[in-house]
């Protein structure tokens, strides 16, 4: 409570300047909230099953989540400056398996996954000038972009099923290096390099500011519709490189291979604790939410319980995370 | 003449402020009672109060012969309150007449009844011998228009009392005249009519009555018969200098910031105006008279249309926000929350925000030249708690000013433009400010400043520009400046005086 | 300036009218191209065909609509289709084949409703709410059904459905037809529809006019999931199954229907015969498309390339919306041009 002595000027709201221990303890919540979560799961899990706490379990769960990890560190972005979500995923998913595995013949595996995240950057490019620029509104225009993105891979593939050719490739993602997957590394750098950069950088300032005020941010020289653009140029280049993975590992690539991705990719954001709002938010936080879901699936899975009941979770999942969020907020003395 | 309202011995105050001290104000059927006073004199809170917005501390309302507790603005429109703000508050995407007698539009088993709409709302509008066409969609409609519209949905109630709060501020005077006409109208039917406004000409004109409010108080209540407006204009700014600003005296030297009628189509025209290194210039004028939309143009905000502005001789041509701050212009905005913090980030994230090239090499952060630089700022600013991880929004309103201002000063700029920055700002701080102020002035930065407390900008400038009505009325001295002439000046009666 | 002016008051003139009559436009423009391409596509039997591939879809539009109106959105109405589709199927065995349906619309309401509580009363936004409401339904879904499909107890009672009733229009067509119908006057004619309008546009000045806008939005949930449950119930009786997979793509395409219709996603804007528009259009794309055998895909960059385009149009327009482009107000255009008279009489100033 010595807190509030600090506070002996008038804003003309009240309310809105103290810090009392009431909402200390909202605003400390989500920092500390995430953490207890997963450690009281993982506790749950090992009480629960002898088979949970073991290397080989933990390391599938973390190979499970490399795939959508990489998309939700893209994600992040998008939420927390405030460009709602970004629906072309599945697209962009589809755009980097379909040109990895169908260029692989002719330019290489590597050289085609390369191709492919670029091609996912051209789909992001176009959503971000819309969304930034001329100021449309996100979902719509990724859903926009998402169908004619999808329909163009198909029509490049010819609208069938592509067959990888490179089975080098395939066992060098699904091999380990010291024992740790490539595919996990893969995503840890992802996510290292996401969180340096939003934590780190110019760019990441520039997010964090226009998702909280963009009006402020303007009046700051700041590039507003620049920094809209670059999180979903981020969000499909980063999908494209989660499609050239799933091609490479799955050696098969369907239209359909992205579907579902975006809307796992929101669960794992939201359930972060992460507002669509906008203006706060972070990579860890982003991972915590994908951790926690994972892990309560792989609990679920291994007590037997049908898959179906998984979804509920989720779901419920969601709405308790947001309705925690949006009291601790109104607690928290935030608008 | 029967009395509609008598609200009796109102007082309100908000946090350290005491808005409303012992306020009568009785608004006769058929008569314009005009309340007047500088910004911040408590009109607003008193309408608001009369609105059920909010509720008095202290005091009664007496509505056609009977206590009354307003509950709210719904409550106030049932008990026959007619409010017209300022800002508009209508549905765009609606027809005119669809806004007129929105919540009340007349049915029949829950289906419009088309004709009866279009006849109530016509009615309406030709008894303003308004020439609107009812079916057409609101947001086609020029502020004018919308704002008759606005008064239209009001009078479509039946109000027995009448509330324009400063209506006209967004009108030329041709399309005040057309508003004037209604007023009249509206009072004729017998309407208690309470008009708030800033232009003393107009109120002289319509009110019955006038009643003079300053700093919470009622200065005066008389027939407005017999009354000028220099008279007027005495009653509002007659109060005692309690707050002293130490005014610094600095060598003033060249020309920076130069400003040629720059022209913005509905906020100001052909402003020109000039600050020189080391110069503190006062932007005086009344809420609406175009002060903030000039600044906001200067800086690159908004677009103007015609005009130059030039910086060290050098025009600026982009006009963003971007090459503003390249060009060594900082401006520190008037709507701090809209426009000044980024809530919830740091305190260093806010300052750091508009340098961040500067501080980085290739889009990467030096955090240890950041903190330096955050530390410097608040330091000298005297932000309190010197914590730079600190959320802004957790910061009292003077510390989130201060930011504001470190953040600009931050990018070391050569024009500072200052909006309102005592603005919501408690006694010490708005000293600190002017002391910081001061400084700058005397470490050559060319400073606009813009308030709507007069002694503040008396106080402080070494020359003062007034605007009136989006133009450029009076340009003062320090020595030839004080109350009574910016404040003839801002309201357009210099020429009359 | 003279000689400028009324060439790009024109030009500016003719994207406005092309804004606000897009559906038409667009219809008229598919519906030429599909008739040079599909022969006999006039015919009323081919028409018809292409109306009953979209009146599923539709009536997820229809709730759509009314949604997107009040400035929120619905994702979930997919799974509310399969969730009543199975409540409507399989519970036939057991309560009749009346009942059943009229328990598959409660299951449609109930959900919606469950929408309207997330949204108004526990204030999450419209996205993530049937976000998590579609994970959840369908979850349901696969539980009460074990993922698999569930079958009716008779095969041909859901036969009328799909048959003709009057002239070629089959009974679900006829169902969606008269429903719309039914919005149009809705939305335009009632005040509660009006009010509507008011609430998506201007929350605010409604709740200050005595509107009570969060009734408003809870009724939009409500009513999108009453026509998500009416799509999953006719398309179960007339598939005669009921699977937990049914619509898992349906509401993005419907969404993009509405909008195309000239709906708007921040609300305030929109009409049930533009949505119809909207959907004939895709009707008769994938009708002309699929004559032609040309991929889907090929469909869908086509569907998605209009989609982009109209929203750009309407974003750059967006300043000169009010402008009046009523037929009657751009032949009073031409005729004044045609006199060379005032032709700036009708220009009003943009607020």
């Amino acid at each position: 409570m010595t807190d509030t002595k600090l506070d002996t000027t008038v804003t003309g709201v009240p309310g809105t300047s103290r810090v009392t221990r009431a909402n200390l303890g909202a605003r400390l919540g989500p920092l500390i909230g995430m953490p207890v979560g997963i450690v009281l799961l993982l506790i749950i899990g090992t009480l629960l099953s002898d088979r949970f706490f073991s290397v080989g379990n933990l390391v599938n769960v973390l190979i499970n989540i490399s795939i959508l990890g990489v998309i939700v560190v893209g994600m992040t972005f998008v939420f927390i400056t405030r460009g709602l979500a970004d629906l072309s995923v599945p697209a962009t998913v589809a755009v980097g398996a379909i040109l990895t595995l169908g260029l692989q013949p002719a330019i290489g595996t590597f050289a085609a996954a390369l191709v492919g995240i670029l091609a996912a950057c051209g789909a992001g490019i176009v959503s971000g000038v819309l969304i930034g620029y001329a100021r449309i509104n996100p979902v719509i225009t990724t859903l926009g972009v998402s169908t004619i993105v999808l329909g163009i891979a198909q029509w490049s593939v010819g609208g069938v099923i592509v067959y990888g050719s490179d089975p080098e490739a395939q066992a060098f993602v699904n091999s380990r290096v010291f024992g740790i997957p490539v595919i996990v590394i893969i995503f840890v750098i992802v996510a290292v390099v996401g969180h340096l950069v939003l934590s780190r950088t110019t760019l990441g300032r520039w997010v964090y500011a226009a998702g909280s005020n963009p009006d402020a941010t303007r009046a700051s020289a700041v590039p507003l519709a620049r920094t809209r653009a670059s999180a979903f140029i981020m969000t499909a280049g980063l999908s494209g490189l989660a499609g050239a993975l799933l091609g490479i590992t799955l050696q098969t690539a369907r239209p359909a291979i992205g579907v579902g991705y975006e809307f796992d990719a929101i669960t794992a954001v939201v359930v972060g604790g992460i507002s669509l709002l906008g203006g706060s938010g972070s990579i860890p936080r982003a991972i915590g939410g994908l951790l926690f879901v994972a892990l309560l699936n792989n609990i679920l899975v291994l007590q037997g319980v049908p898959t179906a009941v998984q979804g509920i979770a989720k779901g419920l999942l969601i709405v308790g995370a947001v309705s925690l969020d949006i009291y601790l907020r109104r607690k928290g003395g935030r608008s | 003449m029967n009395t509609a309202l008598e609200m009796r011995g109102i007082s309100k105050s908000f946090p350290g402020i005491l808005a409303l001290a012992d306020v009568d104000l009785i608004a006769r059927a058929g008569e314009v009672h005009a309340i007047v006073g500088e910004n911040g004199a408590g009109k607003s809170t008193l309408m608001k109060i009369l609105a059920g917005v909010y509720q008095p501390d202290q005091g009664s309302i007496v509505l056609g012969g009977s206590e009354t507790r307003i509950a709210g603005p719904i409550d106030a429109r049932r008990r026959g309150i007619g409010m017209v703000y300022q800002e508009l508050n209508l549905v765009p995407d609606l027809t005119v007449a669809e806004n007129i007698m929105l919540g009340a539009t007349p049915s029949r088993f829950g289906f419009v009844r088309r004709r009866a709409l279009a006849e109530a709302a016509t009615e309406v509008l030709d008894a303003f011998d308004a020439r609107i066409d009812p079916s057409a969609i609101l947001g086609s409609l020029t502020v004018s228009q919308q704002q008759i519209v606005e008064i239209a949905k009001a009078y479509a109630q039946r109000p027995s009392i009448m509330v324009l709060d400063e209506p006209t501020s967004s009108l030329s005077e041709h399309e005040a005249q057309a508003l004037f006409h209604i007023v009249r109208r509206m009072r004729a039917d017998g309407i208690a009519i309470i008009y708030i406004s800033h232009r003393l000409r107009e109120v002289l004109d319509l009110a019955d009555q006038v009643t003079v409010l300053r700093d919470g108080r009622q200065i005066a209540t008389r027939p407005s018969e017999g009354v000028t407006a220099g008279e007027m204009i005495r009653l509002m700014v007659g109060r005692d200098l309690t707050d002293i600003f130490p005014k610094r005296e600095v060598p003033i030297g060249e020309v920076v910031l130069e400003v040629d009628g720059l022209t913005r189509a509905g906020a100001f025209s052909d402003v020109s105006l000039n600050v020189r290194a080391g110069e503190i210039v006062g932007l005086a004028g009344l809420v609406g008279a175009g002060r903030t939309e000039v600044a906001r143009a200067v800086f690159g905000l908004d677009r103007a249309q015609s005009g130059t502005v030039r910086v060290d001789g050098a025009e600026l041509v982009a006009r963003t926000p971007a090459q503003g701050v390249a060009a060594g212009i900082a401006y520190v905005p008037e709507d701090r929350k809209r426009d000044g913090i980024v809530p919830s980030a740091s305190i260093k994230d806010n300052i750091s925000l508009p340098v961040l090239a500067s501080l980085s090499t290739a889009g990467w952060i030096s955090r240890p030249r950041e903190r330096a630089m955050v530390r410097e700022q608040v330091e000298t600013l005297g932000v309190s708690p010197p914590v730079i991880e600190r959320a802004v929004d957790t910061l009292s309103g003077g510390n989130q000013q201060k930011v504001v201002i470190a953040k600009w000063l931050a990018a070391r700029p050569r024009v500072l433009i200052l909006d309102e920055p005592t603005r919501g700002v408690d006694v010490g701080a708005k000293a600190d400010i002017h002391e910081i102020i001061g400084e700058l002035a005397a470490a050559g930065t060319a400073i606009l400043l813009i308030s709507s407390e007069l002694p503040e900008v008396l106080a402080v400038s070494d020359r003062i520009y007034v605007l009136n009505e989006g133009r450029v009325s009076a340009e003062l001295d320090r020595a030839e400046a004080d109350e009574a002439a910016v404040m003839l000046a801002a309201t357009g009666e210099a020429a009359n005086a | 300036m003279s000689i400028n002016a009324p060439l790009r008051d024109g030009w500016s003139l003719a994207l406005l009218g092309l804004v606000r009559y897009r559906v038409i436009v667009i219809l008229v423009a598919t519906l030429v191209i599909a008739a040079t391409f599909v022969p006999g596509f006039f015919e009323a039997r081919t028409l018809s065909l292409g109306i009953d591939r979209v009146a599923t879809m539709g009536l997820i539009a229809i709730g759509l609509t009314v949604v997107l109106i009040a400035g929120q959105l619905d994702l979930s109405g997919g799974a509310i289709l399969a969730l009543s589709g199975i409540a409507a199927v399989g519970l036939q065995e057991s309560m009749g084949q009346v009942p059943a349906a009229i328990v598959g619309l409660g299951v449609g309401v109930l959900a919606g409703c469950f929408n309207g509580v997330l949204v108004v009363l526990l204030r999450i936004n419209s996205l993530v709410a049937t976000l998590a409401s579609m994970l959840l339904f369908r979850a349901i879904c696969h539980l009460i059904t074990d993922s698999r499909p569930v079958s009716g107890i008779d095969p041909f009672f859901g036969i009328p459905l799909t048959q003709p009733v009057l002239g070629t229009l089959s009974t679900r067509v006829f169902i969606f037809v008269v429903l719309i119908l039914l919005l149009h006057v809705w939305l335009t004619r009632m005040v509660s529809g009006r009010n509507l309008f008011a609430v998506g546009s201007n929350a605010t000045s409604a709740a200050a006019s005595g509107i009570r806008s969060r009734w408003y939005l809870f009724g939009a949930f409500a009513f999108s999931g009453l026509m998500a449950g009416l799509a999953g119930v006719t398309f179960g009786i007339a598939s005669n199954t009921g699977s937990p997979v049914f619509g898992d793509t349906i509401v993005l395409t419907a969404i993009a229907a509405v909008v195309i219709g000239g709906t708007r996603l921040e609300g305030g804007v929109g009409s049930a015969l533009g949505t119809l528009g909207g959907l004939l259009t895709l009707a008769a794309l994938t009708t002309a498309m699929e004559y032609q055998s040309i991929p889907a895909y090929v469909q869908d960059i086509v569907t998605g390339a209009i989609l982009l385009l109209l929203i750009l149009l309407d974003r750059l327009t967006h300043a000169k919306r009010g402008t009046d482009v009523s037929p009657s107000a751009l032949l009073r255009r031409l005729s004044s041009k045609r006199d060379d008279a005032h032709s700036h009489e009708t220009e009003r100033t943009p607020a």
